[in-house]
């Protein structure tokens, strides 16, 4: 009788094969990496922006002169 | 102050309001990658029909998630104290302005060079102008002078009340007898 060769199929880390620990560690640093460059850092530059030139004085005249103030008229 | 579909918190108007918002967002990226790992691994765990049989011990996976988590925990913990300090620095304030928390009206006391008191009742929603702010607007403000340290003592007559300003990360709540 004739016999053919087979290959052998996957024996052993089926489970980690399928459990991509690598790969999930990626996404959720992808996400956390995500989160900081869409929000935090933008975030950031905002306040930064804001107060680079800030007037508060002027800020102040602008609101009492739009009645903003009860007791600044 | 607050707006419609708000999310996170009002704009910062101190600078311990924004260190706050920073820490904020740093808590919040720990916060999604903690959640987003645990997500990925529940759904590979029920996508998959294959079972480890022969699970004798762990160790190697134990000692990275005694680890990891600990090192998250110092993480977060190292700009949480920073902050914590910064909140209790001693300055020398310019002004004193003493609240008294009653049912249901707030009364300020500015007694550093004359005797100032007067009461502050919320703006009953039926009495509102256009263009007024629900729920906010008062009879008499409380006014403070900009850019100063100003200390506020704040305390109750009656019952257990909470004096805030979101937007300058402040929030105390007014005791009686305290």
């Amino acid at each position: 009788m004739a016999s053919s060769s087979l290959t052998k199929p996957q024996m052993c880390g089926l489970l980690s094969h399928h459990f991509h620990i690598v790969r999930a560690f990626i996404v959720s640093l992808g996400d956390a990496t995500f989160y900081m460059f869409a929000v935090a850092e933008p975030r950031k530059k905002a306040y930064a922006y804001f107060y680079r030139n800030y007037d508060s004085i002027k800020d102040f005249e602008e609101m009492r002169k739009a009645s903003m103030f009860q007791s600044a008229r | 102050m607050a707006y419609p579909m708000q999310l996170g918190f009002q704009d910062a108007t101190s600078p311990i309001m924004e260190e706050l918002l920073h820490f904020h967002d740093h808590t919040l990226m720990i916060v999604f990658l903690i959640s987003s790992l645990v997500l990925y691994i529940i759904a590979l765990m029920l996508t998959t029909k294959l079972t480890h049989v022969s699970t004798m011990d762990a160790q190697e996976v134990e000692t990275i998630w005694t680890i990891m988590p600990a090192i998250i925990l110092i993480t977060i913990a190292l700009p949480s104290l920073r902050i914590l300090y910064m909140m209790d620095e001693i300055n020398n304030p310019s002004l004193t302005v003493k609240t008294m928390g009653h049912q249901w009206y707030w009364s300020y006391e500015y007694t550093d060079y004359e005797d100032l008191t007067f009461d502050s009742y919320m703006i009953p929603t039926s009495e509102l102008k256009p263009g007024e702010l629900r729920l906010l607007e008062v009879d008499n403000r409380v006014v403070l002078p900009m850019e100063m340290t100003i200390r506020m003592l704040i305390s109750s007559e009656d019952v257990l009340h909470s004096w805030a300003v979101p937007s300058l990360g402040l929030k105390t709540d007014a005791i009686p007898g305290r």
